[in-house]
């Protein structure tokens, strides 16, 4: 399932990049496209804004089939305070913006990908990813409510991505 | 990271996952009883967006539901009566879809009956529910011959006609008996008389339709290729205002239908129909949107009619064919 969250986490990194790449973050010294996974990253309290923050949260999984179904659900937060040059007047516009954002890079065809083994790939190796014997499917975004927190408007969207489980996969 | 580094070797089968299908249509030569032979061995991996000639795609289409209606019964004898072998009793398939779009050709599929263009009227034309007498069309007659996309109709013909008009191409009716309309048989004429020997006719019922996107030196440019291809230069160019069918229509059109499943894990599954009649009127769903909004969509039943497999003679209503992800155990 790990191999599942990588790929899903870099295909709607490379997505995302593609659509707007001035969506940057600076993370840890390095700038790098605007896209985070909350679990792979120092604990922090800080909520990053103008950035797609991935959680990993359920996971079920349907061992019926030959193959083991996983069923994971990515929630992806993001927020924005608006670009201070505008009083933050924009916030509501820059919210828009990268909710469709989301949209372009969750939804364009194909919504699936082959599924990779990163693990030798980690650390600037500079070895390619492994292509498994699977693809990583995934549903459309859901979205949730925009909240207002003080003067930032914050939005939760929920994907479902789908995976099997290969033979002596961890 | 996961710790395990797997190599890529034959994968278990699981079921195909899909969201949705992708419907093609092909005509089927009525005069002579021909469908559109789908050959999924040689063409079975094609990129939906284009589709081998002669299939026209259909776009997306939801709650595809095939039934088999086939049923077998048992031979029994003795008393008691013990079965002692199976009979095919009777072959029968139909299937239900609702189209995510609306156009002509998904507008004829679901119609049931003859599927007709709302051609322009003349000038002081009585009124009439699928369109009153029609105003003269404009012949293809320009230096240069039309192609399937571009109509030559001279630049003072070409006055007449306005950028994004629909226009009907087809031939003249003059006493034709039998199926007409080019490229699809769009309907029946049992004689000029039913068809009050309207010159029109043809236009009014072909699927040979287009929308003109330019308009240059004499030549109407179509936004899409017609469907019966480059017309010869004796047709005529009917400008029109949409479509229309009706309930109560006798005529049933027949095509080949071809519709496709992609598999989330690069599988494919493919039902051809090589002949496929609609089995009830039009008919629309609708489907909530939010509030008072609804997106209503065009919902078909068909009914399979029978082919002989070349292979072997058998009398089959569709083909299934599946095609296996890569290196997927089989």
């Amino acid at each position: 399932m790990q191999n599942a969250r990588d790929t899903f986490y870099v295909t709607l990194r490379d997505r995302l990049a593609a659509v707007n790449p001035a969506r940057t973050i600076v993370l840890r010294g390095v700038i790098r496209p605007g896209v985070l996974v909350e679990e792979n990253e120092l604990a922090s309290a800080t909520v990053p804004v103008n950035a797609f923050c991935l959680h990993w949260t359920g996971l079920s999984v349907d061992a019926q089939g030959a193959l083991p179904l996983a069923t994971m659900t990515c929630e992806i937060s993001y927020a924005t305070d608006g670009d201070s040059g505008n009083g933050g007047m924009d916030r509501g516009r820059l919210l828009s913006a990268m909710d469709a954002e989301l949209v372009a890079a969750v939804s364009a065809a194909p919504q699936s990908v082959t599924k990779r083994n990163y693990v030798g790939a980690a650390g600037g190796s500079g070895l390619a990813p492994v292509a498994m014997g699977t693809n990583v499917f995934w549903g459309d975004a859901a979205f949730g409510a925009a909240v207002v927190n003080t003067e930032r408007l914050e939005r939760v969207a929920t994907v479902e991505v789908f995976c099997y489980q290969e033979a002596g996969e961890l | 990271m996961s710790t395990t580094v797997t190599a890529v070797g034959l994968v278990g089968a699981v079921a195909p996952v899909t969201r949705r299908v992708r419907a093609y249509f092909a005509p089927v030569n009525r005069a002579a009883g021909a469908p559109t032979v789908f050959d999924a061995a040689h063409s079975g991996t094609f990129a939906l967006s284009s589709p081998p000639a002669p299939w026209v795609d259909l776009g997306w289409c939801t709650k595809f539901a095939r039934k088999s209606e086939t049923k077998i019964g048992a031979l029994t004898t003795g008393a008691p009566a013990v079965v002692q072998s199976q009979v095919v009793t009777q072959v029968e398939a139909t299937l239900q879809l609702e189209f995510e779009s609306w156009g002509k050709l998904q507008l004829a599929l679901a119609a049931g009956s003859q599927q007709m263009n709302l051609l322009q009227t003349a000038t002081g034309a009585a009124a009439n529910g699928s369109g009153g007498r029609a105003a003269q069309a404009v012949l293809l007659t320009g230096a240069a011959a039309s192609t399937a996309t571009a109509l030559n109709v001279g630049a003072a013909a070409a006055a007449q006609f306005e950028v994004g008009q629909l226009v009907s191409v087809d031939e003249d009716y003059v006493a034709q008996v039998g199926f007409v309309g080019s490229g699809v048989s769009a309907a029946y004429v049992s004689s000029p008389a039913s068809v009050a020997n309207d010159i029109n006719y043809i236009r009014r019922v072909s699927l040979n339709v287009g929308r003109v996107v330019s308009i240059a030196n004499g030549v109407l440019q179509l936004g899409a290729p017609l469907l019966a291809g480059a017309p010869p230069s004796g047709m005529q160019v009917s400008p029109l205002m949409g479509f229309v069918d009706r309930e109560g229509g006798g005529f049933f059109q027949e095509w080949s239908g071809l519709f496709v499943m992609d598999g989330e894990q690069g599988d494919r599954v493919i039902y051809h129909y090589p002949r496929l009649q609609a089995m009830q009127g039009s008919a629309e769903m609708a489907e909530a949107l939010a509030g008072p909004l609804e997106k209503v969509k065009l919902a078909g039943a068909f009914r399979a009619l029978p082919v002989k497999d070349a292979n072997d003679g058998e009398t089959v209503l569709c083909f299934r064919s599946y095609l296996p992800g890569a290196m997927r155990a089989v």
